[in-house]
């Protein structure tokens, strides 16, 4: 039974029995996957508060042969996203993370682009106490580096340059439509909020953050990048429904 | 062929349903089950029905109860001006123990998960802050999870609760008794430091 070793983010975990967990990782050399983690309610756990929802942890997992379920045997944590989780709206916007990345990358595919997008977005959600801009942020790169972004500026049905206009969708959309194609789609995604993505595309998240963009104005992208994440997942997300009303 | 006979195999899976119930346990326990007498499996069915019909929530804490109100909020020994909040029934068996709590409760019936889509409306927080408009309540405790979830809860309740000049305590976290510091990782020991107190 091999012993490897891993840095990992720890997505979610499961109750499994009594005081076993499952655990949901993305892992930097194992890509994502699941494992289980003995005793890990107990007080006494080996694993202390490692396994809490984004830690960022280094893990060592046995690999057996013909097995879906890895075993944990220990971690420690790099660095901790346990205390910025204390305020609630924050805790939703980095389960956001967490639920999305789960539900949209594939299993057992490293990705290192993807998980330090993902560090650099928590890093960020921890230092400004805003949840717009790191994750609009993090719903681009995630589309993008999944090959799935839409194109912002031309309409999805007849191709049309959008230009100053604004582009439409509505639930369940992957792509923006025209004035002429839109029918029922009833959201929008202005002109000059779409120009963002010139303006976050060559930067940092950081950089781009501290180039001060009203926060309001990103919404509207985000939303629209949201819609897009759940469409590809075939799914609804969780969390997506308790962002609402946030900053 | 079937591996067991239909009513076998249905008690085997509704045992499975069971937490922490794998095939084997269920198997074995159908079959302690089958060997019982008829008198035993009527009592085990009994009970399993009573809990259904006659178990309900205390109408003031939440609690698991029989008679509404529970045993904990209709007892006048208990004092009435200090509140434990905690997620769930369980939560309230585990004070108990200490036998050092004497002061009343009130379940949340979870806490803040995003993940699993509970936010605030989702937990029993209205009757709480009902509660709290007597104006007898002097102390609340949070004994939720020292997780972030319970972690969560606990900084929402007291945002909520502070404001109407209620003192808002928190359960200590930190290290487990009968360990050593030296296995203990940082978000543990910072908690542990963060809840230090003078002696
Ligand atoms: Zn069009
Ligand atoms: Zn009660």
């Amino acid at each position: 039974m091999p012993l490897r070793e891993t840095e990992a983010l720890v997505l979610r975990t499961y109750r499994l029995g009594e005081a076993d967990k499952i655990v949901s990782l993305f892992t930097r050399r194992m890509g994502r996957l699941r494992a289980v983690a003995s005793g890990a309610s107990r007080p006494k756990s080996r694993y202390g508060s490692a396994l809490e929802p984004m830690s960022y942890i280094r893990l060592w997992i046995f690999e057996r042969e013909n097995r879906d379920l890895l075993r944990i045997n220990s971690a420690e944590i790099i660095e901790s996203f346990f205390d910025m989780q204390k305020d609630y709206r924050q805790q939703v916007a980095t389960q956001y993370v967490a639920e999305a990345a789960e539900l949209f990358l594939p299993e057992r595919e490293v990705n290192e682009r993807a998980f330090r997008l993902i560090l650099v977005v928590l890093r960020a959600l921890k230092r400004t106490g805003e949840a717009t801009r790191p994750l609009l942020y993090f719903n681009y790169w995630l589309l993008r580096l999944g090959g799935v972004l839409p194109d912002l500026e031309s309409c999805g049905n007849c191709g049309r340059a959008l230009g100053d206009e604004a582009g439409y969708y509505g639930e369940g959309s992957e792509q923006l439509l025209c004035a002429n194609c839109r029918r029922a789609a009833p959201y929008q995604v202005r002109a000059t909020t779409r120009g963002l993505e010139r303006d976050f595309r060559g930067l940092s998240l950081d950089a781009w953050i501290s180039a001060g963009p009203a926060a309001p104005e990103c919404k509207e992208l985000r939303r629209f990048l949201e819609e897009v994440v759940e469409s590809h997942i075939g799914k609804k997300l969780v969390t997506r429904s308790l962002l609402a009303g946030d900053t | 062929m079937k591996d067991f006979a239909e009513p076998l195999a249905r008690l085997i899976d509704e045992l499975k349903r069971l937490p922490g119930i794998g095939q084997k346990s269920a198997q074995r326990i159908a079959f302690h089950l089958q060997r019982a007498s008829r008198e035993d499996a009527e009592r085990l069915a009994r009970a399993l029905i009573e809990v259904k019909d006659k178990i309900r929530l205390c109408s003031v804490c939440n609690n698991l109860t029989e008679l509404d109100p529970c045993g904990f909020c209709s007892d006048p020994t208990r004092a009435a001006d200090v509140l434990c909040v905690v997620e769930s029934p369980y939560n309230v068996v585990a004070i108990e123990k200490t036998r050092e709590y004497h002061g009343l409760y009130h379940v949340l019936h979870g806490a803040l998960s995003p993940l699993q889509g509970i936010g605030p409306e989702q937990l029993k927080l209205k009757s709480l802050l009902e509660r709290l408009k007597s104006g007898k309540i002097r102390e609340i405790i949070v004994a939720t999870n020292p997780n972030v979830e319970g972690e969560a809860t606990a900084i929402y309740l007291s945002k909520l609760i502070k404001p109407l000049g209620i003192k808002v305590t928190r359960i200590a976290m930190g290290i487990p008794v009968g360990s050593e510091l030296e296995f203990a990782d940082e978000i543990t020991m910072l908690k542990a430091l963060e809840g230090r107190r003078e002696i």
